[in-house]
């Protein structure tokens, strides 16, 4: 009987779950990225040699997200942003609004995090990379978190932090996908930098795929 | 204007200006120059100090002014450029009222230049050539005003001696008694960075790093000196320091430092037949720090023998315990206790008698960070000379600083 009736269920489940999947919307698109800064010169001034001396190259990218009324969702999982060659990885970070955020030390080097953001304003200190537990932080107010080193100038890192759990990183020629979305209208939104933020009004109907460019 | 009035007008102008990151990154971004496909890369920088001082008379240390008041406004600009991975430069020109504070009319030096070359891919050794910043203790690292948490340096960077680089000594008197309106005439066992011309190869290896410089005038020597076109290198300084990191928290050093201390200048002073190649000075220190979260702590001790004609050689040791703590982004804390002794002299009539005053000091100071540009310190100190008949002197500073 309790076969039969698995026989019975699980057909009935793969078809709901299809359902459900072909109901989730998708955006497709491009952002007209701007042209990016030249790279940063490294203070080495009375550093007794360089460490690591990876070229810290930061091409643009944007954060493209969908902004609306959205029902609550299970609590964002963890993040990582490292710091590897005198470099935050990735220098830019989109988190939902809670998500905690660890920063592990990869270097053979001390750093010391510190943000003077409103949206979130913390020092971490210098700590080791054997150093448990890695510390983190939680950012649970919307914004934009500019980070810095204390030791090294050139270092530099933005964590956004977005009140909507839908948002992705453009590729370097500014094409993004957006994908899993509820049916309803919102805005669409892109991030350029702290002072540009694009934005398009946007309906998705259950499993349908749009095209949106905002140049 | 007042000296005060002009220093609060700046606070006052300093304070939006911390809440406007946006105008400092239109700042970097304005002074940031690249090209060659990223290659070749410049980024001009600067901090702006705006420093006042209330000291007790004679003023403590390195700073030179006639009263007890004293507004020192200093722009520093730093220009660094990188060719590729491997090489590097910077130079630095500061605009203010002498390389020391003082009441002189406003200057505009170069002060440090120089090239750094990593010959091997393996990036482990440095060379650099130019007029810049000694590679004997750890102080230098933080010597600019963003980065010393105080507004002055330490004793053994600043306190005078009875050395006199311009004139041997005649008699007992100039070596036992710094005239107050002679100061400037005498030296400290090192001049503040020293920022004097050379070469020096520096490098990295596992847990050990290592440096050793070949520069054209000693710790002690003045500023003047400092110059390729006011001193050559017929009796070069050499300097070189050994570190070890058993840990990243901790660092532990040992320095030594030779040269000939007196000016061409007091070649007449000398007794007949002398050179002033002949009398040197000769430094040995060490140093250890320790730095975990929030705190940092940095201890560094010299020992200074100079020769000194007819009277032979005198000894002094310096060194100083510093730390800091940062209680959140925006607020620090910082202390130091300072002591240098000096050793006996036999002098016909006198008798054996130290040859300066043994001196202690407690330097404390508060900073306030506006933003990531925007900084200001107070600073307090109690100085105490052995024999001062005057007892505990008090000396304030106060610094704001716009780092851009």
């Amino acid at each position: 009987m309790l076969r039969l009736f698995r026989l019975l269920l699980l057909p009935l489940l793969v078809a709901l779950g299809g359902r459900a999947a072909a109901a989730e919307a998708e955006i497709r698109g491009r952002i007209a990225l701007p042209k990016p800064p030249p790279a940063p010169v490294k203070q080495q001034r009375y550093e007794v040699v360089t460490s690591g001396g990876k070229v810290a190259l930061s091409p643009a990218l944007a954060v493209v997200y969908l902004e609306g009324e959205f029902p609550p969702g299970p609590p964002p999982a963890p993040a990582r942003m490292i710091q590897k060659d005198q470099t935050f990885l990735p220098a830019l970070l989109p988190v939902q609004a809670g998500t905690r955020v660890e920063f592990p030390n990869l270097d053979e080097i001390y750093h010391n995090i510190f943000s003077f953001s409103p949206a979130k304003r913390f020092d971490l200190g210098r700590y080791r990379p054997e150093d448990r537990p890695i510390p983190s932080q939680v950012f649970d107010r919307p914004g934009v978190v500019t980070l810095r080193c204390d030791i090294h100038v050139h270092m530099r890192a933005i964590v956004l932090v977005l009140a909507t759990p839908y948002f992705t990183v453009t590729d370097e020629a500014g094409n993004f996908r957006l994908n899993g979305l509820p049916p309803g209208n919102y805005t669409l939104k892109a991030w350029i930098d702290s002072t540009e933020t694009r934005a398009k009004p946007v309906a998705l109907a259950a499993g349908s795929r749009l095209e949106v460019d905002l140049p | 204007m007042k000296p005060w009035l002009a220093w609060l007008l700046a606070i006052c102008a300093a304070a939006p200006a911390a809440a406007s990151e946006a105008w400092f990154d239109r700042v970097e971004r304005a002074l940031t120059f690249s090209a060659c496909e990223d290659r070749l890369r410049a980024r001009l920088t600067g901090v702006l100090s705006l420093e006042g001082y209330a000291v007790d008379t004679p003023p403590p240390g390195l700073v030179f002014a006639d009263g007890e008041r004293l507004f020192n406004p200093r722009l520093m600009l730093l220009l660094q450029g990188q060719w590729g991975g491997r090489v590097t430069g910077f130079v630095q020109a500061r605009l203010d009222r002498g390389f020391d504070p003082g009441d002189g009319p406003l200057e505009l030096r170069l002060d440090e230049y120089a090239l750094l070359f990593i010959p091997w891919a393996d990036r482990k050794i440095n060379v650099q050539v130019g007029q810049f910043a000694t590679v004997v203790g750890t102080w230098v690292a933080r010597h600019d005003s963003w980065d010393n948490p105080f507004v002055n340096a330490p004793l053994p960077y600043e306190n005078l001696t009875g050395i006199n680089d311009s004139a041997a000594p005649a008699t007992p008197h100039p070596l036992l008694e710094i005239e107050p309106d002679e100061r400037y005439e005498y030296n400290p066992v090192i001049w503040g960075p020293s920022y004097a011309s050379g070469a020096a190869v520096s490098g990295r290896w596992g847990r050990w790093e290592a440096a050793a410089e070949v520069k054209n005038a000693g710790l002690s020597s003045r500023p003047e000196s400092w110059s390729v076109h006011r001193r050559n290198f017929s009796r070069p300084a050499f300097g070189a320091r050994v570190g070890f990191r058993p840990d990243l928290r901790w660092n532990v050093g040992v320095s030594a430092a030779e040269s000939a201390y007196f000016l061409t200048a007091a070649g007449p002073t000398l007794p007949a037949g002398r050179s002033w190649r002949d009398y040197r000075e000769t430094v040995f220190g060490a140093d250890a720090g320790f730095a975990w979260r929030h705190l940092q702590i940095w201890a560094e001790v010299f020992r200074a023998r100079f020769e000194v004609p007819v009277f032979g050689a005198v000894r002094t040791t310096a060194g100083y315990v510093e730390t800091k703590y940062r209680f959140s982004p925006q607020v620090y804390g910082a202390w130091r206790w300072n002591r240098q002794t000096f050793s006996a002299l036999a002098l016909p009539g006198l008798g054996r008698r130290p040859w300066g005053a043994d001196r202690n000091r407690i330097d404390t100071a508060v900073g306030y960070r506006f933003g990531p540009h925007v900084e200001l310190k107070f600073q307090v100190s109690a100085e105490r000379a052995a024999g001062e008949p005057a007892g505990t002197a008090w000396h304030a500073a106060s610094q704001l600083n716009v780092r851009f």
